[in-house]
């Protein structure tokens, strides 16, 4: 066994530790701290992924003493490190470009508890990336939620704390049903490692006689998944919480604690349940009709929305929408677009909420949509980073997302009964999309020359620009040479069994 | 070769002078601008003389696409109808040179004068459709300033409404030519038709649709229901002589589109005895009452020389639609006789408004005391127009009711023809005599210590006596003009 | 050349926009010639390569699986590379004198070049996915000239152009997924759809076909995804004339060529339900331009009206879906490409010098600008399609192959481009009227000063008024080439 084996487990366990490190520190330290441990964290996935493209194989990790199917497990392959890669990275320049909102937005006193809570859930993110353990996955599924809590509520006024109850409620709701499917699931199959229960479901789906029972455990599972992924209808309490708190918050939630979910999901779906059980199922129908309806609805709320972060936050649900649309075509290739989409969301949606942060600033901290008015002019950097997000959102080719467009309508090519609708809405949610993105784009560069607000230069904000500018390159990376991570995914989703 | 130089020379001088005339602002003076007309026209009809003279010859200029080419050729359609332009032409522009001279803006009525006279010969002389319609589009659009060249409101209305309905009859038979290009030979004029029976099997009462379309559309510019409505109102408002050369031979080319659409295109023998002749003929006869009742009932003079002229030309494609030889020698005679006749009389209605501003009928009581000369002319005109012997007037409808009549070939129209074309003659003289007898005498209550001696000058009344002779003589010494047109075709 | 050179000369106007807007010219005329060499030294490049086409792959990036961002030269790319490559230096002289009573003329030129470059890349696409590439990337450098004036007029316009220009591309893009699954992502002349795997999917894929006929149609304004185009005339004019009329509405017109004829293939599509959907929607939107165009008093909003109903001619073209109409469609292009920019430079030489931009408020204008107007009518009749000018070389392709084809549909269609040539008459030459023939008693007093414009404004519409006549008289060298385009030799 190579060194590089143990990164998975090193890393989830630095940067759980770092986290109590964190409370201790000064703030100063706390601070590089956070970032030494995202870049190491980021680093190992990296070695990890490298390892394995050069011709590693996945890999099951022992932890502790007990081997299967008492043990706990981890496991990687190449999926897993490259999630895992991207969600520090992600983590990073959301962190970065939010650095200093956060500095004047958070007390002081406050600081070493937000770092702290970013390192827990980048912690449970990877745990939920690598664990083998169904059980392992929900503890780190509740500590995601309470570090999530933590970062809507760091920034105190009424609106997110409303937002954090909320978001809370619902969350515990979704672990709730995951609980209870775990325990379902337990029950029916004696064990919590994946690949064991795995064996388990094929003989009861070969045999029929739990057959039902075991396919409501699974949709307990995927609602509940599914509910903390804000899946339409369950995003109720997605635009507040990613629309009030602090930017690095709503950037890191939107971008990376959902999808830890989604991943979770997906890795549910191969690994636990089978990708052909799975599929003989109905649940599959509904996660698709659920994310089509997320894809129309997402964008029709964002259009009727006049604040600009909000509209954002509902652009999430629209985009979740696809995610799960694509898992519901019930394809190889569908769930490769899913997986990627994860990505190309991720790298649009945090870069439009470190950008809003921007414009927002130069327009008297107004979120208000009409307010926005020549902000691309006064924060230069921002309307750039502001408007590539928008058009990689939208799908226009060069950025991630028209990439993601294409897989997902080649997918849906091959599916000849969700044909249609998929291609329908794929086709009207992009226009609806265009119409609010673009919508705010031509606002923030129509020139409003009596606003009275500053614009800002570039010099002072050298951080920020620069999360901006290499998000705008992770964007234009991804859009323009997708094909090592297309087939990174695809690999990686075989690896998965 | 050389009747080809000659065409050329017909259609490029005018042309040129024309353009030379609007384009180089330092012509200023008057004389300068009458000299270069003068001298135009008169080029011009010395070549057109000499191209009709010369028999035969074709030219062929370039190609506007494949297989259509810009071609010239003389045949003795051509030769009749550009000798009879030429005369009228001249006249005109005579007349013009005294007429204008109470009129603005006369370089831009000498331009497109002697431009409209260019391409009327080109429109002559076109030996393929295409060449035809090129030069009948340019015609409408040339001819359009002479008829708002008074610039009044009513002027203007009048004179787009000119070009639409003049744009419209050309698009319907730009249709017919897309369609004759694919089911034909060729679009050169060829006596017989050119229909290849082989591409038309099963197609022909389509084409005789497009057939329909073209006859319609060049209706428009003869003034046929249902699409006349512009010639009543466009020729009056323009100045006399361009209402003359407009009623006289610009609504003739209307007519010698049909004649080259039914004769040279699809040819009779494809026409005949179809719904489409049928029709045509309704419309004709319905077009020949129609535009008499109109002139009756009309008021000012030039509006009902106008409505004459739509009730004449009719008579025209009568004697076309009936498709033998006598009637179309009839409408051939019938096409000289009204160019000279509907001429003459316009001029007589503008050296009318020039001497005495009068245009409406009414006004014109006692002026055969005061201008004996040109009222005169004017009846001597009108005789002929209503077809007394022994004026081309009478001569022409002679034949058209010959033409109907014989052979019993065409089933109600060889009866109802003839007896349209005298309830028609009787509502001319009804319309036209008026104006004589109060000229001539004007009745009770007159009163004669105002009269003046009002008589216009040589100038004027040359071009008229010579119009007035031509449509006298015409019928006088018939044969040479007759055997001529009826070996046309026959 | 080396096939390289064809990235090199889509980057080239790229570079040259980023520069003029970086470096510090000291003064205007400086950058002004920099732009202009560089503009015309691409051009000289592009025609070079388009003459040379060397036919070989230039693969430059990999998408995902095997989609190329690539390039090769083949019939098309010479027709529509060559129109932008020959129009765009003339759009740049052009715009030099318009500019100067604009603000932001930085900004203005980094885009405009900006576009060319990405105009290049749709002609030079060698795939489906290249040109949508280049298409979307089309509609984002277009939109800040779009957005220029940034008046609340120009913001709107420009977000309703987004709308309608992103909505539809996502159409578009249906289209795209669907040629790549069932058939190969690369241009093939004849379609590359293979058959064996679209099974019983017949009906399938013409919904998907006409779907992104329509998505490609909001670019070439089809009905009902047209208002954005009238409303983008608040851009300066060089963007009027050269985009919305040519390079950006034409790319839409260029990628439904491409979608039709190399992606699904005339084979699979002829005789289908989804060409009658696709003509009669062609057909639909020539009247409706038309019509509109009549109705619209405002000159730049009537030209685009005109536009959207020119743009249709030439997918009724396409639509006709045989060699043949491709070739008139072809033809189309490249005649209204000439014809609408000459109209919309004389229309922007009368916003610049009088800032009128009404119809009403042009009376007598053609006195004290004769060479504009006089031109501004030449393309008038150019676009009504008389013939000697290039208008009516195109409209006789395009009917021939409609009436070649021999489908109702299509018989229709040529009625349908008639009635719209009269529309075209009806709303060009009021314009030309007005100008020239104010009414009497008109008093240009208010019109004192006015001139004319310069070197810059008048050098691209006298070379395009040549062109037209030239084209008019003498088309057959190009259309002959077009037509082996249309038969795939190239």
């Amino acid at each position: 066994m190579d060194f590089v084996c143990n990164f998975p487990f090193f890393s989830i366990l630095l940067t759980l530790f770092s986290g109590t490190i964190c409370s201790m520190l000064p703030r100063r330290a706390a601070k590089w701290v956070n970032t030494g441990v995202i870049l190491a964290a980021g680093g190992m996935s990296l070695a990890l992924l490298i390892w394995m493209l050069s011709g590693g194989e996945c890999f099951v990790y022992r932890m502790g003493h007990f081997p299967a199917p008492w043990g706990n497990e981890i496991r990687a392959g190449i999926l897993e490190a490259a999630m895992a890669l991207f969600f520090c990275l992600i983590m990073l320049l959301s962190m970065w470009g939010g650095r200093k909102k956060l500095d004047e937005e958070v007390e002081e006193s406050k600081h070493n508890l937000y770092y702290v809570l970013v390192n827990l859930l980048l912690s449970s993110l990877l745990a939920l990336v690598y664990t083998n353990d169904l059980f392992t996955a929900y503890v780190f599924v509740e500590i995601n939620t309470i570090a999530a809590c933590g970062l809507i509520m760091i920034r105190q006024i009424g609106r997110t704390l409303a937002a954090a109850v909320r978001y809370m409620i619902m969350s515990l709701v979704g672990s709730g049903l995951l609980l209870i499917g775990l325990c379902m699931l337990y029950d029916l199959t004696g064990h919590l490692l994946m690949s064991n229960i795995r064996e388990q479901v094929e003989v009861i789906m070969a045999e029929g006689t739990y057959a039902i029972p075991l396919v409501i455990t699974v949709a307990l599972m995927v609602v509940g998944l599914a509910i903390k992924s804000a899946l339409f209808p369950f995003h109720a309490w997605l635009p507040d919480a990613y629309g009030y708190s602090t930017i690095s918050s709503a950037a890191i939630l939107s971008s990376l604690a959902s999808k830890g979910y989604i991943f979770l999901l997906i890795k549910i779906i191969y690994r636990v349940i089978g990708f052909t059980v799975f599929n003989n199922t109905h649940i599959i129908n509904v996660l698709f009709v659920f994310g089509l309806m997320a894809m129309v609805f997402g964008s029709l709320s964002a259009i009727k929305e006049s604040g600009i972060r909000r509209m954002i936050a509902f652009s999430s649900v629209a985009q979740v929408g696809y995610i799960y649309m694509g898992i519901g075509l019930g394809t190889k290739v569908g769930m490769v677009a899913s997986v990627y989409h994860i990505f190309a969301h991720a790298a649009g949606k945090a870069l439009l909420f470190i950008a809003v942060i921007g414009l927002t600033d130069v327009s008297g901290f107004s979120r208000r949509f009409i307010d926005q008015t020549g902000a691309g002019f006064r924060n230069k950097i921002a309307g750039i980073g502001f408007t590539v997000g928008s058009l990689s959102m939208v799908g226009v080719p060069v950025f991630a997302g028209f990439v993601s467009k294409i897989l997902f309508a080649q997918a849906a090519v091959n599916n000849s009964r969700k044909l249609l609708p998929t291609m329908i809405v794929l086709a009207v949610s992009t226009i609806l999309n265009a119409i609010y993105f673009m919508k705010t784009v031509i606002r923030i560069y129509t020139p409003a020359p009596d606003c009275g607000f500053e614009g800002v230069a570039l010099r002072k904000e050298k951080l920020y620009a620069l999360s901006i500018l290499l998000f705008i390159a992770l964007n234009i990376a991804l859009g323009m040479s997708s094909q090592p991570v297309v087939d990174a995914i695809s690999t990686g989703l075989d690896m998965f069994g | 070769m050389n009747g080809a130089v000659w065409i050329l020379a017909s259609i490029g001088v005018p042309v040129v002078m024309g353009l030379v005339l609007l384009c180089v602002p330092s012509i200023r003076k008057r004389s300068a601008v009458v000299g270069i007309t003068a001298a135009g026209l008169i080029m011009t009809a010395v070549s057109v003389f000499a191209a009709v003279g010369s028999g035969a010859g074709s030219v062929t200029l370039w190609y506007l696409a494949k297989g259509v080419p810009v071609y010239f050729q003389i045949d003795s359609v051509g030769q009749l109808f550009a000798s009879m332009v030429t005369l009228v032409w001249l006249c005109g522009g005579a007349f013009a040179f005294s007429y204008m001279k109470h009129e603005e803006n006369e370089k831009w009525y000498y331009g497109c004068y002697l431009l409209v006279y260019g391409i009327v010969n080109g429109l002559d002389f076109s030996g393929n459709i295409v060449t035809f319609y090129m030069f009948y589009e340019l015609m409408t659009i040339l001819s359009f300033p002479l008829v708002l060249h008074s610039r009044s409101r009513e002027a203007i209305m009048a004179g787009l409404r000119y070009l639409f309905y003049s744009f419209c009859g050309a698009y319907l038979v730009l249709f017919g030519i897309y369609f004759l290009y694919r089911y034909g030979t060729t679009l050169t004029f060829t006596a017989d038709g050119v229909l290849d029976p082989q591409l038309t099997a099963g197609r022909e009462s389509f084409l005789l649709f497009v057939a329909f379309l073209m006859i319609l559309g060049f209706g428009v510019k003869a003034g046929m229901f249902p699409l006349h409505g512009w010639l009543p109102v466009a020729h009056p408002v323009a100045p006399a002589p361009a209402s003359a050369v407009l009623s006289g031979i610009i609504v003739k080319s209307g007519v010698l589109g049909m004649l080259r659409v039914v004769y040279y295109l699809f040819g009779t023998a494809f026409l005949r005895g179809s719904w489409v002749q049928y029709v045509w003929l309704s419309l004709a006869l319905f077009t020949v009452f129609m535009g008499s009742m109109l002139a009756y009932r009309e008021r000012v003079l030039k509006k009902r020389l106008a409505y004459s002229t739509v009730s004449q030309i009719s008579y025209i494609l009568f004697g076309l639609a009936v498709m033998n030889q006598t009637a179309f020698t009839g409408s051939m005679l019938h096409v000289v006789c009204h160019a000279c006749i509907k001429s003459g009389l316009f001029l007589v209605a503008g050296a009318v408004i020039v001497q005495t501003g009068k245009t409406r009928v009414e006004e014109l009581t006692g002026i055969g005391k005061e201008m004996p000369v040109l009222l005169w002319c004017y009846t001597i005109c009108s005789l002929a127009l209503i077809g007394i012997p022994p004026t081309g007037g009478f001569l022409s409808k002679w034949y058209l009711a010959m033409g109907a009549l014989e052979g019993n070939a065409l089933p109600v129209f060889g009866w109802l023809g003839p007896v349209v074309l005298l309830v028609s003659a009787l509502l001319t003289a009804g319309y036209l005599l008026p104006v004589t007898i109060r000229g001539f005498f004007p009745g009770q209550g007159f009163d004669y210590g105002n009269l003046q001696k009002r008589e216009p000058g040589v100038a004027m009344l040359l071009p008229i006596l010579i119009l007035t002779s031509v449509s006298v003589f015409a019928g006088m010494f018939p044969s040479a003009l007759v055997r001529f047109l009826g070996g046309m075709l026959w | 050349m080396e096939p390289v050179m064809m990235f090199v000369v889509v980057l080239l106007p790229v570079f040259a926009g980023v520069l003029v807007f970086l470096l510090p010219f000291r003064k205007r005329v400086h950058r002004l010639v920099f732009l202009e060499g560089m503009v015309t030294l691409t051009s000289v490049l592009a025609i070079w390569l388009l003459l040379d086409h060397p036919g070989d792959k230039l693969a430059i990036v990999k998408f995902t699986g095997d989609l190329t961002l690539s390039f090769r030269i083949d019939g098309m790319s010479m027709v529509f590379g060559g129109m932008a490559a020959v129009l765009w230096p003339l759009a740049t002289l052009y715009a030099f004198e318009y500019m100067e009573h604009e603000q932001r003329e930085k900004s203005f030129f980094l885009f405009y070049t900006l576009t060319y470059g990405v105009t290049l890349g749709i002609a030079f696409a060698e795939d489906m996915m290249t040109m949508y590439f280049f298409y979307e990337l089309l509609t984002l450098v277009t939109v800040p000239l779009v957005m220029h004036t940034l008046s609340r007029e120009a913001i709107l316009a420009s977000r309703k152009y987004l709308y309608y220009s992103l909505g539809g591309a996502a159409f578009g893009f249906l289209g795209l997924i669907f040629i790549i699954v069932y058939g190969s992502p690369d241009f093939v002349m004849g379609g590359s759809l293979n058959l064996a795997k679209i099974g019983g999917r017949t009906n399938l894929l013409l919904l998907i076909y006409v779907l992104a006929f329509l998505g490609f149609g909001v670019k070439a304004a089809v009905c009902p995804f047209n208002s954005w185009l009238p409303a983008a005339g608040v851009a300066p004019t060089p963007v009027t004339a050269l985009l919305h009329a040519v390079a950006v509405v034409k790319a839409g017109a260029f990628a439904i060529i491409r979608l039709t004829y190399y992606c699904f293939g005339v084979e699979f599509l002829r005789g289908t339900w989804a060409q009658g959907v696709v003509m009669s929607v062609a057909l639909v939107t020539i009247l409706y331009g038309s019509g509109r165009a009549v109705k619209e008093t405002h000159l730049k909003r009537r030209l685009a009206y005109s536009t959207i109903s020119n743009l249709s001619y030439i997918l009724f073209g396409v639509t006709i879906m045989t060699p043949l109409g491709l070739a008139g469609a072809l033809t189309h292009m490249l005649c209204h490409a000439v014809m609408k920019i000459c109209s919309f430079f004389c229309a922007g030489a009368v916003i610049c010098k009088t800032g009128r931009t009404f119809i009403y408020e042009l009376d007598g204008i053609g006195r004290k600008m004769p060479v504009v107007m006089g031109i501004f009518t030449v393309a008038s009749l150019a676009l009504m399609g008389t013939p000697g000018l290039c208008g009516f070389v195109s409209k006789w392709h395009l009917a021939q192959a409609a009436v070649d084809s021999a489908d109702p549909l299509a018989f229709a269609g040529v009625g349908v481009l008639l009635v719209s040539a009269l529309l075209t008459a009806v709303y060009m030459l009021t314009v030309a009227v007005r100008a020239w023939f104010p009414p009497a008693g008109f008093c240009d007093k208010s019109l004192a000063g006015i001139t004319d414009p310069g070197i810059c404004m008048l050098l691209p519409v006298c070379l395009f008024v040549g062109a037209m006549v030239l084209l008019g008289v003498y088309s057959m060298p190009l259309t002959d080439f077009l037509q082996r385009v249309s038969q795939g030799i190239y």
